[in-house]
């Protein structure tokens, strides 16, 4: 029984990962959608301007589903199967949390920013390269999360235990 | 090339050359116009504004015009009409239409006027329902609503909030008035919401009654018509038609002309052109004969301007370089590869007269980082093909959508060349194709590893091109130190943080410890590893010594630690280019996700259809947040990082007296 724990352990990191980050990337991105909707109302012609500062808290949903593959396919529930052991499947477990736990909160801060830069953009179009950087700028940190859960996933296959 | 030196023109004309020199200058678009205070008793300022708000006012008419007719005609637009550019119109096309620009003004009012008309009868037409369906209930009624009896008897006309027979009607009128004898109730008509009636009664009843119907919940009607509302129905009927008719006429005029629209449009930028120059007429200086005029010119440009104005009119013009402090607008120019990054840089912020145009070297590296996110064959091609094409299609391009349509192609070359280098072409989709369709698994070698195999290599690549980019950015500040002479910041502020960081990666090189983390394949010898150290040392002292700028030597030196505080600026400065390994992964992996998910229907030819479709809209998906991805983060890398390391900006953009017409172009004839 606990042999088989291993592999729930690992699925439970994926599952985490994809679900947080992409709950995350979904809250942010629809603050933001509203923010844009209003800003569309009033001129049609900024759509594109806010149509990409509405997605760009739509990334963390991504890295999510990257690190999710990426275990499950390690784990092998998808492609060959492969034997994992209970130490092995929680580390796998841990290695995804960086991922789910930042993403999760960086989605949700970067929509507030970009709904922020929206209305900046609203106000002065002529500034959008800035109202650009600002939501980015959050993203960082998502990036470096899904840096360690990658390093991580990809050293926890090398280690034979 | 980089940043265009700017110069100061001053001409001095007479009155009568005017209007033909200001429209030269116009349709050249060379000069910023500087408004010159000069006023005495020979000078003189001319108030522009009535004229100028005046020819404002004309434009106006006209762009509103043309949103008439494309609401009553819209034109047919293609999606790509966006890339057209404006049409360029000829001499001889302008002076024909500028000879009937009273007759097309005379247009675009009767247009305006007309689609007022039609509002207006909208608003009517909505007045009319609201009256007839007031009016509906009592279309039977065939005495005027407001009367009340004759001269022995008495009419009450009204209406309940409620159902009522008339049975009911005349038991309740008989329980609260036993003492009314005679009483007639007509039933006009009848709904779930309410009962109109009539009733009549001998003049001596009639308080009585109203007594009685009051109780019941009788109401006057709100409006009552004077005509028989059924004669009222009719006439109001009639207006409701002539309204519609003069919607429709109104309607069918404007569609009739439809052909207008070119002429509209022009008549609109022509007006705009004559408010810009009446604008630049207030910026002038004016004696009794003679005019004068000052702005900035790029250097390139005085030359040629100078001979085209001389040559044609008897004028004098001055060129001087500006003086130290005055506020030089900013404009640049570039070579072809470097020129459409300038959009990139202009949403930062223009150079300062200090600085030098970073544009050519921020190029380079755009390309390159820009390829190194998005990094797939497959995604560099088509954003390749789709930008080529549309650049080979659309040669009238706006300049700034020309600029990042060609700053996408140059990018998109780069995506493909890294795809190459990293073996991924759509993801793995050679692989996965291979693998469920043809039964044996064929795989194109990458030109250097595959990142997945290997992230840790790719990572210190990253972070090695991250220290070039930095130093890069930091070199550019030596220069400019050393070019105004200022070689004490060129040391304190440059040399020791090279020698401070340099020193320190090349001291971490040689740890064992940093060497097993990154997996680097060999490490520097201790011996050149502790000269560096001794480097770095040497860097972090001359930083604390020398950057303090407080008088007591105390401060200094707490200025010049908290100076070296800024080291850890520098490690998250490098990490930051993590986000290259990320991003480029990020490609790669969710496009081998696409490919998995669509060859889950194995070799069938369901599954082969399922594979298409969902290489189609996963792909198309993909290709999309990617590019937003890269494009975003490059521009952070450009802009925190690199312009972080030596780029203040903020410029005045050089705005000339031009034509800034919206629809045509009107091309300077010689």
């Amino acid at each position: 029984m606990m042999a088989n724990m291993g592999i729930a352990f690992a699925i439970l990191g994926a599952a985490l990962a994809a679900c947080l980050a992409g709950a995350g990337s979904a809250i942010g991105v629809g603050i933001a959608g509203q923010a844009a909707a209003g800003v569309t109302t009033e001129d049609p012609a900024k759509f594109s301007k806010v149509l990409i500062l509405q997605l760009l808290p739509g990334t963390q949903g991504i890295y999510g589903l990257l690190i999710a593959f990426l275990c499950l396919s390690n784990v092998g529930v998808i492609g060959t199967p492969v034997e994992i052991s209970l130490a092995k499947g929680v580390m796998y477990f841990f290695a995804c949390l960086p991922m789910a736990i930042a993403g999760l909160m960086s989605a949700i801060y970067q929509g507030k920013a970009s709904v922020s830069c929206i209305s900046m953009v609203a106000k002065r179009p002529d500034q959008f390269g800035k109202a650009m950087i600002f939501p980015a700028m959050v993203e960082t940190y998502a990036i470096l999360a899904l840096l360690i859960s990658l390093l991580a996933i990809s050293g926890v296959g090398a280690i034979n235990i | 090339m980089a940043v265009l030196q700017m110069q100061r023109i001053s001409i001095c004309a007479l009155k009568k050359d005017r209007k033909q020199i200001l429209e030269l200058l116009q349709r050249r678009g060379a000069v910023e116009l500087t408004d010159l205070p000069l006023q005495d008793q020979v000078f003189g300022k001319s108030d522009t504004q009535e004229q100028k708000s005046l020819f404002e006012k004309a434009a106006s008419t006209a762009s509103q015009a043309v949103d008439v007719l494309n609401e009553y005609v819209p034109e047919k637009t293609s999606m790509l009409a966006m890339f057209e550019g404006r049409r360029a119109i000829s001499g001889k096309e302008y002076d024909a239409l500028c000879g009937k620009r009273d007759e097309i003004y005379e247009t675009a009012s009767h247009l305006v006027s007309l689609s007022k008309k039609i509002a207006e009868n909208r608003a009517e037409l909505v007045k009319l329902q609201t009256q007839l369906d007031q009016l509906a209930p009592w279309a039977g009624l065939d005495v005027s609503m407001r009367f009340t009896g004759t001269r022995t008897t008495a009419a009450f006309i009204g209406s309940f909030a409620e159902p009522l027979t008339l049975e009911e009607l005349y038991r309740r009128v008989a329980e609260l008035a036993p003492e009314v004898q005679a009483v007639n109730i007509d039933l006009i008509s009848q709904s779930s919401e309410q009962t109109c009636i009539m009733a009549v009664v001998p003049r001596g009843d009639a308080p009585a009654l109203e007594e009685a119907l009051r109780s019941m919940g009788f109401m006057r009607p709100p409006s009552p018509s004077k005509l028989p509302p059924s004669e009222q129905i009719g006439i109001l009927s009639q207006q409701v038609k002539e309204a519609e008719v003069a919607v429709q006429s109104a309607q069918a005029e404007i569609i009739s002309q439809a052909k207008a629209r070119e002429s509209l449009l022009f008549l609109s930028d022509y007006y705009t052109m004559r408010a810009e120059r009446y604008q630049a007429i207030g910026c002038l200086s004016q004696s009794r004969s003679t005019f004068l005029l000052a702005g900035y010119i790029p250097k390139p440009d005085a030359a040629a301007l100078e001979a085209a104005l001389t040559s044609r009119f008897d004028l004098a013009v001055e060129l001087e370089d500006p003086g130290e402090d005055e506020d030089v607008p900013c404009a640049l120019r570039n070579n072809g590869f470097a020129e459409p990054v300038e959009g990139v840089l202009e949403s930062y912020g223009l150079p300062l007269r200090s600085e030098i145009d970073p544009t050519p070297i921020m190029a380079c590296f755009y390309y390159f980082l820009f390829g190194l996110m998005f990094s797939d064959f497959g995604y560099g091609a088509l954003l390749c093909i789709g930008t080529g094409l549309v650049l080979l299609k659309f040669k009238n391009m706006e300049p700034g959508l020309h600029k990042m349509i060609k700053m996408f192609f140059f990018c998109g070359i780069s995506t493909a060349a890294w795809g190459i280098v990293f073996s991924s072409y759509f993801g793995d989709v050679v692989n996965v194709v291979s693998r469920t369709f043809l039964g044996h698994e064929v795989s194109i070698p990458p030109l250097w590893f595959l990142p997945l195999n290997d992230p840790m290599k790719l990572l210190v690549f990253s972070m090695a091109v991250g220290v070039v980019h930095l130093f890069t950015g930091l070199g550019i500040q030596l220069y400019l130190h050393l070019k105004h002479g200022d070689y004490k910041s060129a040391l304190c502020k440059v040399v020791f943080w090279y020698m401070l960081v340099g020193g320190l990666i090349v001291f971490g090189l040689s740890t064992d410890m940093l060497v097993s983390v990154l997996q680097l394949p060999f490490a520097v010898p201790a011996a050149i590893g502790s000269v560096f150290g001794w480097i770095a040392a040497v860097g972090a002292v001359g930083i604390v010594l020398t950057n303090g700028d407080g008088s007591n030597p105390a401060v200094r030196f707490a200025q010049g630690l908290y100076e070296l505080y800024n080291v850890t600026g520098y490690l998250s400065d490098i990490l930051s280019y993590s986000r290259l390994l990320a991003l480029g992964l990020a490609t790669g992996v969710v496009g081998s996700v696409i490919n998995q998910m669509g060859s889950m229907g194995g070799k069938t030819i369901p599954g082969v259809i399922l594979f298409v479709l969902v290489f189609l809209v996963g792909h198309v998906l993909n290709f999309g947040i990617e590019l937003l991805g890269a494009y975003v983060h490059c521009n952070r890398l450009q802009f925190v990082e690199f312009f972080g390391k030596f780029y203040e900006g903020g410029s005045r953009p050089f705005s000339p007296f031009a034509a800034h017409t919206k629809y045509f172009k009107f091309k300077e004839e010689n």
